[in-house]
């Protein structure tokens, strides 16, 4: 039997030589700096270290754009290259192919995340002094409640991310896969603001009003929707969404 | 020789999409050791056939043997065996040609630096192999998909089109490379082309497919059939000839019969013997190519 983690390995040479990948995690430091150091010449009063981190932490937007470039180009990329065909016929299953993709995207996702985290205590920390004025809700302190945050932001970009890989197998179009995640992206946020769940009682089964976990922080949520429930509803669709692109990459013609 | 065991057994393979039949009930067994041409006109089928074979589409009846393993039931046992170039050999661009040969080594169990290093240099591309494929022409990378399919040392190859956009010294190069794998190391080479006269270069046997059926099976060497010609010999009694030829037919002053080599010789020491004068012995080159338009309809066989 062949090694798996040397396909894993080869997934990671072609997400890690493309200069694409490296100018994604360049930016990853670049765009972060940038905002902390525009702040640190604007501002006269430092905010405090742990104020700026949140602040920045809105920039992991960026973190959840490229992930989702990265899973929505990573099987379409193959059909478009054509290099499909050189790597189905292996002594491989193509469902282990699959898993080895998704595998190195998931990789890749916690890479730029804890890039994105480094840089952002480091700036803040290493800029910022002054006095922080963010109250957190009872039994958290500063560092859970970022941390808890992050967790939750991670979980919203590998369920965008999960989307993306679907589409990728889908569409066999690195061009309609990311655009069609990036859009997802940014359109959940209108859906979600739409479909209130308080509205309509069937809301709460939406994906999108279930991506956020950090709503339950303050507390319970809304319609009576609860951590568990929306925790059970995103595992739900995420094993939906795999079990589709499993079912396509596995059945499906290769003629490209 | 070990075994005659064919290396490739189609078996009442069919492919269907929709309600169109691309391959109709194919059987066809391909024997070890040899170049085996599979030849049609464009459209005919050659590629879907390939794409059943290496697994890439499914087979709606019938099933593909590579060895003993079944690419339906056994699809690693059967691709172990199995290196192919399908249609063009697409490799990673933004990798350089070691490696893209170092990523599909890793796919396969037991090939090492040296069996890298080895199918490079058989290829000729060792002083450009540690440069981005982006550079290179379109031979450069035909030599690198011939290179990625012989890296395990596949009993069976199969290349699709491989002369497509090669230039004649690249072709020819390419069919003495092909000769030599399988009459020295033992490997079958299953190779398809829509153009005949390549076929007649490189092929031992020839399959020829029309519209998803096969039509003939032929021999291109080491038959009696195969190294026969039509030939005309001019003489001055056609009749008498044509007597002791025991064959043949009359066009005016010629006896034109199917002869090899050595049956032109023997035939004109017996015609000159029995007091017949030859003026002339021509071979005409009604052959396969005339053959092959026969069986599939003029048009399939050329293209522009
Ligand atoms: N995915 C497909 N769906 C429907 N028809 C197809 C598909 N792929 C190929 N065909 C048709 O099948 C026939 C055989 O094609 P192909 O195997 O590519 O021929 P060849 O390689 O001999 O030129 C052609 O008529 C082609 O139009
Ligand atoms: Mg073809």
């Amino acid at each position: 039997m062949g090694n798996f983690l040397l396909l894993l390995q080869n997934e990671n040479m072609k997400i890690y030589r493309r200069i694409r990948t490296w100018v994604m995690l360049g930016l990853i430091v670049a765009i972060p700096a940038l905002f902390a150091v525009l702040v640190k010449v604007s501002v006269t009063d430092d905010p405090g270290a742990w104020d700026m981190f949140s602040n920045i932490t809105i920039i992991y937007m960026l973190v959840s754009v490229f992930a989702s470039v990265i899973f929505a180009d990573i099987v379409a990329s193959e059909f478009g290259w054509g290099t499909i065909k050189l790597l189905l016929i292996r002594p491989w299953k193509r469902s282990k192919i699959l898993l080895s993709k998704l595998l190195a995207g998931i990789l890749f996702s916690l890479i730029s995340t804890i890039l994105f985290l480094a840089v952002d205590f480091i700036l803040s920390f290493a800029l910022f002094h002054g006095r922080s004025v963010n109250e957190y809700p009872a039994d958290y302190t500063a560092f859970s409640y970022a941390m808890e945050q992050m967790l939750y932001q991670y979980v919203d970009l590998l369920v965008i991310c999960v989307i993306a890989f679907m589409l990728s197998t889908l569409f066999r179009s690195s061009g309609i896969s990311i655009g069609l995640s990036i859009f997802i992206l940014f359109a959940r946020n209108i859906f979600q603001a739409l479909l209130n769940p308080e509205l309509y009682p069937w809301a709460k089964y939406v994906l999108f009003t279930n991506m956020d976990l950090s709503q339950y922080m303050m507390g319970g949520g809304q319609a009576g929707m609860t951590m568990g429930f929306s925790i059970t509803m995103l595992a739900v669709y995420v094993l939906v969404f795999l079990a589709i692109s499993w079912v396509v990459f596995m059945k499906r013609d290769v003629a490209a | 020789m070990t075994s005659q065991e064919p290396v490739v057994r189609m078996i009442n393979v069919t492919k269907k999409i929709g309600s169109k039949t691309l391959i109709d009930k194919l059987n066809l067994e391909i024997p070890p050791g040899r170049v085996f041409g599979f030849l049609g006109p464009n459209g005919a089928g050659k590629t879907t056939t390939i794409r059943m074979m290496v697994g890439l589409m499914s087979i709606s009846e019938g099933d593909i043997y590579i060895g003993q393993s079944s690419v339906k039931t056994d699809f690693e046992g059967a691709m172990r065996q199995i290196g192919a170039i399908v249609e063009n050999p697409e490799m990673y661009k933004f990798l350089t040609g070691y490696q893209n040969l170092l990523h599909y080594a890793r796919m396969t169990p037991g090939i090492t630096r040296a069996r890298i290093d080895e199918a490079v240099a058989r290829v000729g591309l060792t002083n450009r192999i540690h440069e981005k494929v982006k550079t290179y022409s379109l031979g450069m990378r035909q030599r690198l998909g011939v290179a990625q399919a012989i890296l395990h040392r596949p009993k069976l190859l199969v290349l699709d089109e491989p002369t497509n956009g090669l230039d004649p010294q690249g072709i020819r190069e390419l069919r003495d490379y092909l000769q030599e794998l399988a009459h020295q190391e033992g490997t079958t080479v299953f190779v398809s082309s829509h153009l005949l006269s390549e076929m007649e270069l490189m092929c031992d046997t020839v399959a020829v497919i029309k519209q998803g059926r096969l039509v003939d099976v032929k021999d291109l060497r080491g038959s009696a059939e195969a190294g026969r010609r039509e030939t005309a010999f001019e003489v001055d009694k056609p009749l008498e000839a044509a007597a002791l030829a025991g064959s043949g037919t009359i066009d005016g002053s010629k006896l034109i019969v199917a002869v090899d080599r050595e049956e032109t010789a023997d035939l004109n020491a017996r015609l000159a013997a029995g007091g017949i004068r030859v003026y002339s012995i021509t071979v005409l080159t009604r052959s396969l190519e005339d053959q092959f338009f026969e069986m599939t309809g003029r048009g399939g066989g050329q293209i522009g």
